[in-house]
């Protein structure tokens, strides 16, 4: 692949301890993004695609979660990489709202319902933009006492910041209002229309919709390289999700922000991804840009997924549906996980993992039917029936 | 085309209804203070007039909080109406007659009339029906909920679950029962090896699988479907819906499909009806209504959904603003504030002036001093000062609806008297056949107007 990433995720495997075993969330998931790009993340309940999201931020809890193998690679400035996974808390912490920044499926529970929105939008500054704060209130670093830095990280306690207040109040004052100011202006970016107003309120008096944008104005705040997206309107009304879509696709062609977008919904794939990668039972299935993807799906998840969808055209009743549920994770058999509800599914698909085999153009799949006998070392009558076979390859 | 007549929209229909609904109202008290004096209602179901025919699939759209579930446990019984009727089981001539002796006040009615109007409400009507008849229109009127987790009760097994029905009702007793649920967990797609298991054994799929085959245990003609799908993934979805279409084949079933996936509704859905802050917005056929749709509030619904079809995204209409508060909701249409095509007959108010001046100059807002309205479309406001008075001013003049104004006229320097063109609130009329609409616009214009 080409070499101007920002984002490489190299074999990530996640699992989680329980007393029933332990689940792979998780499998081997691999994929890079480039800047200004936007990847979807797509795959039903349980699949790993929020783990996975997780992940780059390193917010999966350890315990019960472990980070079984792999690295996250993100790209410096400069041209240095890090590694999210093994790098001390400091580094990922000065990263997390600030590089890479994360906007959370249900707004309602992201958001600390006993801080104003102003409040809480203030934390991303003071922790990521704390020089600039400063400096735009004309308080000088060496003159800034520890309480009023205190009070620009939002961490300063009651009593503290009220003996501060009286004895520096210009200072203080003047801290507050360059962070309101900031507030406002980060508020105001994602249309909010009277964000001063708005500061002042707390989250349950907002509606759905809104707190979306105060989640969205938090996490463009400073100006991040990648934005994580997980499921940011499946809690949304149709109409809503359609001017945040919007909102967010705006904002990403003013910043240049990569985007990974995590939905279960493919029909917001074709209008708002470049590429797509589609995930099941921890793994990725198959990855391509979208319109491939999309106009023909080569693993027969994707294409089942596809067809499960209803369309105008469909008639009543005849929707394809993938027979069977997903497999339990825990424990599980070193196969490939599909092919429980596959219909291709032979010897091979249970005794070998499937690895992603390119099929040109970008577009990958990791299935059996795109590989030949030899390849595997297999007995040819072990095989899936080959896709090329279906006349479903070869653009 | 403009009918004169306030005649109702289900009156068209000239098939065999299972349920008919005549301006039914669902009105919550909110209830303040110490005394719990009640200050108003939340308006959840606000005059809905709409006829579900026998053996058909009525869809009901609409997004959260418009009232779509409310409507669906009015019509199971789950929640008593505070207004208007509901008819059960009326053949096409019932209805007819029903339709005809609602139009004559009941002093006027003749004898003949009289007795028949006792008649069809002593048999079909919800509240004043005998204790038979209600045992019959509960066992026909079956409910599939959206959250399985919820109505499912964890402590009980399946057998009791999908047998409590067959018990309540004395079907059968015994060990007949547990035939009789193999039976049904056969006709769902599940086996006799799930008879003694808990719920929380089972995937999401399965589960919304034993709630219908609960809601099929009475042999029930009619099932209201609330969301039976929006829990589940799409490969899941597609086998419920498949599952839900056979049963209908095959047991003649008549479903309300309340969903807001518009996806699922138009694959499912033979009529539609889209709802709006308690009121119907638009009801037709599903394709027509799909592909020429007669209210501006459904097309959003349709440009605003996304789809893999490979259509050219072109004038896409959207919604703006946030959704108006249920307890005072707009007046004239009330889509009006959010609607791209609204003119200055759509029924401007002042609580409408209030909410412009709120969001666009907050300043400005926040210097009224009180405001006293003599009804909906007129009051007089005071201003903080004379200049708040004037910019008060200029930004109504400035607003999309200053024509529905009279000008806003400054007396006593700060004293703002505003009045709007006074406008009926909008009904769900006939537009053409089997179509209507509550757009005011298109019932005035014959077509949904352009942008």
């Amino acid at each position: 692949m080409s070499d101007n990433w920002l984002l490489s995720v190299e074999n990530l495997g996640v699992r989680f301890h329980s007393p029933r075993g332990t689940s792979q969330a998780v499998d081997g998931v691999s994929f890079e993004m480039k800047p200004h790009e936007t990847l979807a993340l797509v795959g039903e309940t349980g699949c790993g695609k929020s783990v996975t999201a997780r992940s780059i931020l390193r917010l999966v809890a350890e315990p019960p979660g472990e980070y079984s193998s792999g690295s996250i690679q993100l790209r410096n400035e400069d041209g240095s990489t890090t590694d999210i996974l093994s790098a001390p808390e400091k580094v990922v912490r000065s990263i997390r709202g600030n590089r890479i920044s994360m906007i959370f499926q249900d707004p309602g529970k992201a958001l600390n319902p006993a801080l104003t929105v102003g409040r809480q939008v203030a934390e991303v500054f003071g922790e990521h933009r704390l020089d600039m704060v400063l400096e735009k209130a004309g308080v000088s670093r060496a003159r800034a006492s520890r309480t009023i830095v205190q009070i620009a990280q939002q961490r300063a306690g009651w009593l503290a910041s009220r003996v501060v207040g009286l004895l520096r109040r210009q200072d203080v004052r003047a801290v507050r209002r360059a962070l309101d100011d900031e507030v406002a202006s980060a508020l105001a970016d994602t249309g909010i229309a009277n964000p001063r107003k708005i500061m002042a309120s707390y989250p349950h008096e907002l509606s759905g919709g809104m707190k979306q944008r105060v989640m969205i104005a938090q996490a463009l705040a400073c100006d991040p390289d990648l934005l994580v997206a997980d499921e940011p309107t499946t809690a949304l009304d149709v109409t809503i999700q359609a001017r945040i879509l919007k909102l967010i696709q705006g904002l990403q062609e003013r910043r240049g922000t990569a985007i990974l977008y995590i939905t279960h919904d493919l029909s917001l794939v074709k209008e708002f991804a470049d590429r797509v990668a589609v995930m099941y039972a921890g793994r990725i299935v198959e990855m391509g840009r979208s319109e491939d993807v999309l106009r023909s799906p080569q693993h027969p998840y994707t294409q089942g997924l596809l067809a499960a969808i209803p369309r105008a055209d469909t008639p009543r009743g005849e929707l394809e549906a993938i027979p069977g549920s997903v497999p339990q994770l825990i424990d599980a058999p070193l196969q490939c996980h599909f092919a429980t509800r596959c219909a291709f599914a032979s010897a091979v698909c249970r005794e070998k993992i499937p690895v992603q085999t390119a099929l040109g153009g970008d577009h990958s799949a990791a299935c059996f039917r795109h590989n030949s006998a030899e390849e595997l070392n297999v007995a040819a009558s072990d095989m899936p029936l080959a896709a090329s076979a279906t006349g479903e390859t070869q653009r | 085309m403009s009918p004169s007549t306030p005649q109702s929209a289900t009156s068209t229909v000239e098939v065999d209804s299972v349920v008919t609904l005549n301006d039914v109202s669902v009105h919550y008290p909110v209830k303040e203070g110490l005394l719990q004096r009640v200050s108003g209602y939340v308006r959840a179901v606000d005059g809905v007039d709409l006829t579900i025919p026998r053996g058909q699939t009525l869809g009901l759209v609409g997004e959260s909080g418009c009232g779509k579930t409310t409507l669906g446990r009015v019509v199971a019984g789950l929640v008593p109406a505070t207004g208007g009727d509901i008819w059960f089981g009326l053949s096409a001539q019932q209805h007819a007659h029903m339709n005809r002796i609602r139009q004559i006040e009941p002093s006027e009615r003749s004898a003949e009339d009289r007795a028949l109007w006792s008649e069809l409400e002593a048999n079909h009507r919800l509240g004043s029906m005998s204790k038979q008849r209600y045992r019959d229109y509960r066992r026909n009127c079956q409910v599939v909920f959206q959250d399985s987790f919820a109505s499912l009760n964890p402590r009980q097994l399946v057998r009791d679950i999908v047998g409590r029905p067959l018990r309540v009702h004395g079907e059968v007793s015994g060990t007949d029962v547990d035939q009789r649920v193999i039976e049904l967990l056969e006709r769902v797609g599940l086996g006799p090896q799930h008879l003694l298991r808990y719920p929380h054994q089972f995937s999401g799929g399965q589960r919304q699988r034993i709630s219908i085959a609960r809601a099929l245990a009475l042999n029930p003609e009619f099932v209201i479907l609330d969301e039976p799908t929006s829990a589940l993934d799409v490969s899941v979805q597609a086998q419920i819906l498949n599952l839900l279409v056979d049963l209908q084949r095959d047991l003649g079933l008549t479903y309300l499909f309340i969903t807001h996936d518009l996806g699922v509704v138009q694959h499912m859905a033979d009529q539609i009806a889209v709802m709006y802050l308690g009121q119907i917005a638009e009801h037709g056929p599903t394709d027509q209504v799909f592909f020429d749709p007669l209210h501006p509030y459904s097309r959003i619904l349709r440009d605003s959904n996304p789809s893999l079809e490979d259509e050219e995204a072109v004038d896409r209409w959207e919604l703006s603003g946030t959704v108006p508060n249920p307890i005072n909701p707009p007046r004239g249409c009330r889509l009006h504030p959010r609607c791209p095509v609204a003119t200055e007959a759509c029924g401007w108010s002042v609580t409408d002036a209030l909410d412009h001046i709120e969001s666009h100059a907050p300043a400005v807002f926040e210097s009224i001093d009180s405001v006293a309205r003599s009804s909906d479309f007129a009051a007089t406001i005071a201003m903080g000062s004379d200049d708040d008075a004037h910019s008060f001013v200029a930004q109504l003049n400035a607003a999309p609806f200053h024509s529905a104004m009279t000008a806003p006229a400054i007396t006593n320097g700060k004293v703002v008297s505003l009045s709007f063109v006074e406008v009926d609130d909008a009904q769900l009329l006939p537009i053409r056949d089997l179509r209507s609409s509550a757009c005011l616009r298109t019932q005035h214009e014959g077509f949904l107007p352009r942008q």
